[in-house]
């Protein structure tokens, strides 16, 4: 378990507190209440936007999480703080907006602040790194992957999971958004802070690298129909 | 029908802003006129239509666990 429970019953009684008070690295929800006036909500009405609002977006906000941390437990400290940290902050979000935007931000925000840095997997790499590398003449002319619809046809969701998780978490990540939970690339941009453009370039080299690493297994399995035959 | 396609790269990226939605009309309708006579951007169209698919319907969906749920909904009860 994470030291948030601490953080958090330090801070239970205390009413609206000041961002840096209980979160030391930096507000997830800064930029949101930044261009939006905070909202002085009852707090009958905190509660039913909670429920109403927040709360529906949970299974999404929970995949989303494992697919960031691919850890059950990691999973669960993050949505929890997450919606912990949604409450405190609800008179930044703005009733009938994107909810499910505004929490995929703040989450996406806890993971990189709280979680990223005390990760050990290798896999999550600075996107920057990966940018340099992947950002080549070479890795413009690699779409051409040898890789048909119905070779990645027949591949099943854990071997779409593996090639998923394989992938760098900023790559993972804009998959995830588009992909999986449907957002814009409006919305992923202000998920992400990021302009539309990267999303978009991001996207596509996200995309690229996941063909490659569906094409191993494609491969893999049409090795084995050879074998057969 | 083309066998072969000198701006392959620009395709696809064309190709993926139909599949997500957010290509503009004049984008749709320079594409929809590539895809009835270009081969390889048919089976690039279909490619990337597949992966989408597999991401969106065959992945796995974990629920957030009851217990999660149940923790949460009494933090934020105790915050009053």
């Amino acid at each position: 378990m994470s030291d948030t429970p601490t953080r958090d019953d330090r801070n239970r009684s205390d009413g609206p507190a000041e961002p840096d008070q209980f979160l030391p690295d930096s507000d997830p929800t800064e930029q949101v209440s930044a261009d939006t006036p905070a909202r002085g909500y009852s707090d009958a009405q905190k509660y039913q936007i909670f429920n109403k609002e927040f709360m529906p977006h949970i299974d999404s906000m929970y995949n989303f999480a494992f697919r960031l941390t691919t850890d059950e437990d990691d999973a669960n400290d993050l949505v929890q703080d997450t919606y912990l940290k949604a409450f405190r902050f609800i008179s930044s979000f703005e009733q009938g907006t994107n909810a499910k935007a505004w929490l995929f931000r703040i989450l996406k925000n806890s993971f990189i602040n709280d979680y990223r840095k005390k990760s050990k997997e290798p896999a999550k790499v600075d996107y920057q790194d990966v940018e340099t590398t992947y950002n080549s003449e070479d890795a413009e002319s690699e779409h051409t992957v040898d890789l048909r619809a119905e070779s990645v046809s027949d591949l099943i969701g854990d071997e779409v999971a593996t090639a998923l998780n394989s992938l760098p978490v900023d790559f993972r990540t804009v998959i995830i958004l588009c992909d999986i939970e449907g957002f814009t690339y409006e919305e992923m941009a202000k998920i992400l802070d990021i302009p539309i453009g990267t999303v978009r370039s991001r996207l596509h080299r996200a995309r690229n690298l996941l063909k490659e690493k569906l094409r191993d297994y494609a491969s893999s399995m049409g090795y084995k129909e050879e074998n057969e035959e | 029908m083309k066998e072969h396609c000198n701006h392959s790269a620009d395709c696809l990226k064309m190709i993926q802003l139909i599949l997500d939605g957010e290509a503009t009309d004049q984008q749709l309708v320079r594409v929809k006129a590539n895809l009835e006579s270009c081969r390889p951007c048919i089976e690039m169209y279909q490619l990337e239509k597949e992966v989408k698919e597999l991401l969106t319907k065959r992945m796995e969906k974990r629920c957030c666990p009851e217990q999660l749920v149940a923790t949460i909904k009494s933090r934020i009860l105790s915050f009053s």
